[in-house]
């Protein structure tokens, strides 16, 4: 990414500071990307001194490179340019987003709350995936203005995992077709594609089913999606499995087991969540139970039913 | 396996065409007759939400997707035959 060559390729580089500005003020405190632009900064530098061996051409680079870069920092019209565009972009979205209907406008801006995770969340997180079988506590804390943010309770559910795990899972399933001498550029877009399709299906399909069960719960749909989501987390594990040891006892041993602790963590997370109240005013009838027993079983059985079929076709005997 | 966006934009419109096209005297009307007589016993609170149920929440969704879907889905319809026309 730092090529040494061409002072375009660096100044393009240079963009990304004054962009990442502009869209810190919407993702708050999450200071990442504050670190991430400074050490780009330097690392420009570092590289292209080391490269030349001698010091007189040190300082001609270094000083071509400085005086390119000022060049299109401070040229006026170019900051005024990035500016209008900023602007109106804002100004986009600003009105596209106003003319939602309010319940819309809410769930978009708690989406925001959904990615505050840091890593002792993170960490947590994925080993409860992995290792759920260990006694806890599994409410999740009540916030009366829409979700709990992860950073806050590790109970609630998150965007970052399933995206992240989305991702790795492409990549993993690269790997592994590369492993194969199967992979071809096209191969990780299908893959990418295909992933998005059947999670738009099955939640879909999901969101439906409460429909027409006419079961009101507390479970949110955007709380359905990144649940629906964790199963890429148990997908990576067997596909490393896989990868590792090219057998395929042990593919099958860790699909059983990534099947068995996602479906006991989801029963445990959904069980409050969907299962009627048992000391709540309302009495549901015998009907309105089993469906909401059936419906938990349902998703939490369709979970395994997409980890095998997600990585089948990449395993071969 | 190798699903993409437009496979998924077809299926899509596809099941809505069929949801568009039930003839409602022979078919949706079948449906209704067996239906009406139970009118949601002890429809009180909380339970009048659940009256009939299931097949009430079905013809009731196809009902709405019918009157809400029909002129838009002339325009789907149009602009995806228009596209398999031009590109294949």
């Amino acid at each position: 990414m730092h090529s040494a060559d061409d002072p375009v390729h660096r100044s393009k580089n240079h963009f990304h500071p004054s962009t990442a500005q502009a869209s810190n003020g919407y993702e708050g405190d999450y200071t990442v990307p504050h670190t991430r632009s400074a050490p780009s900064q330097n690392a420009f530098f570092s590289p292209q001194s080391a490269f030349y061996s001698s010091s007189s051409q040190q300082t001609i680079p270094t000083n071509q490179v400085a005086s390119s870069m000022e060049l299109l920092s401070n040229n006026p019209f170019l900051n005024v340019g990035i500016k209008a565009v900023g602007d109106s972009m804002k100004d986009i979205t600003g009105k596209t987003v106003n003319m939602l209907p309010n319940e819309m406008k809410k769930s978009l801006s708690s989406i925001k709350d959904y990615f505050a995770v840091d890593q002792i969340y993170v960490m947590k997180k994925l080993s409860l995936l992995l290792f759920p079988f260990r006694p806890r506590n599994w409410s999740v804390g009540y916030s009366a203005d829409g979700p709990v943010p992860p950073r806050v309770d590790t109970n609630a559910p998150d965007y970052y995992i399933p995206l992240m795990s989305v991702m790795t899972y492409v990549l993993v399933a690269g790997l592994v077709l590369g492993t194969q001498n199967r992979f071809t550029p096209e191969q990780l877009g299908m893959h990418a594609s295909s992933a998005l399709v059947w999670n738009i299906i099955e939640i879909g399909l999901l969101c439906l089913t409460f429909y027409i069960l006419n079961i009101q719960s507390k479970l949110r749909t955007l709380d359905l999606i990144a649940y629906c989501g964790y199963k890429y987390v148990g997908m990576i594990a067997a596909l490393s499995s896989y990868l590792a040891t090219h057998s395929l006892f042990v593919y099958r041993c860790s699909l059983l087991y990534v099947s068995i602790s996602l479906s006991y963590f989801l029963i445990k997370c959904l069980r409050l969540k969907i299962l009627p109240d048992t000391s709540g005013s309302h009495t549901y009838n015998a009907n309105g139970n089993a469906r909401r027993v059936y419906l938990l079983l349902a998703i939490v059985l369709i979970q395994p039913l997409f980890i095998w079929y997600l990585t089948r076709h990449l395993i071969v005997t | 396996m190798g699903f993409s966006l437009y496979s998924l934009i077809e299926a899509a419109l596809l099941c809505v065409n069929a949801v568009a096209i039930l003839n409602e005297q022979r078919f949706l009307s079948k449906i209704n007759v067996n239906d009406q007589n139970y009118p949601g016993a002890g429809a009180y609170g909380n339970d009048h939400q659940n009256a009939g149920g299931a097949k009430q929440q079905l013809l009731t969704l196809i009902r709405s997707v019918r009157t809400v879907m029909r002129v838009p889905l002339i325009a789907f319809n149009i602009i995806t035959i228009l596209f398999l026309i031009l590109f294949g």
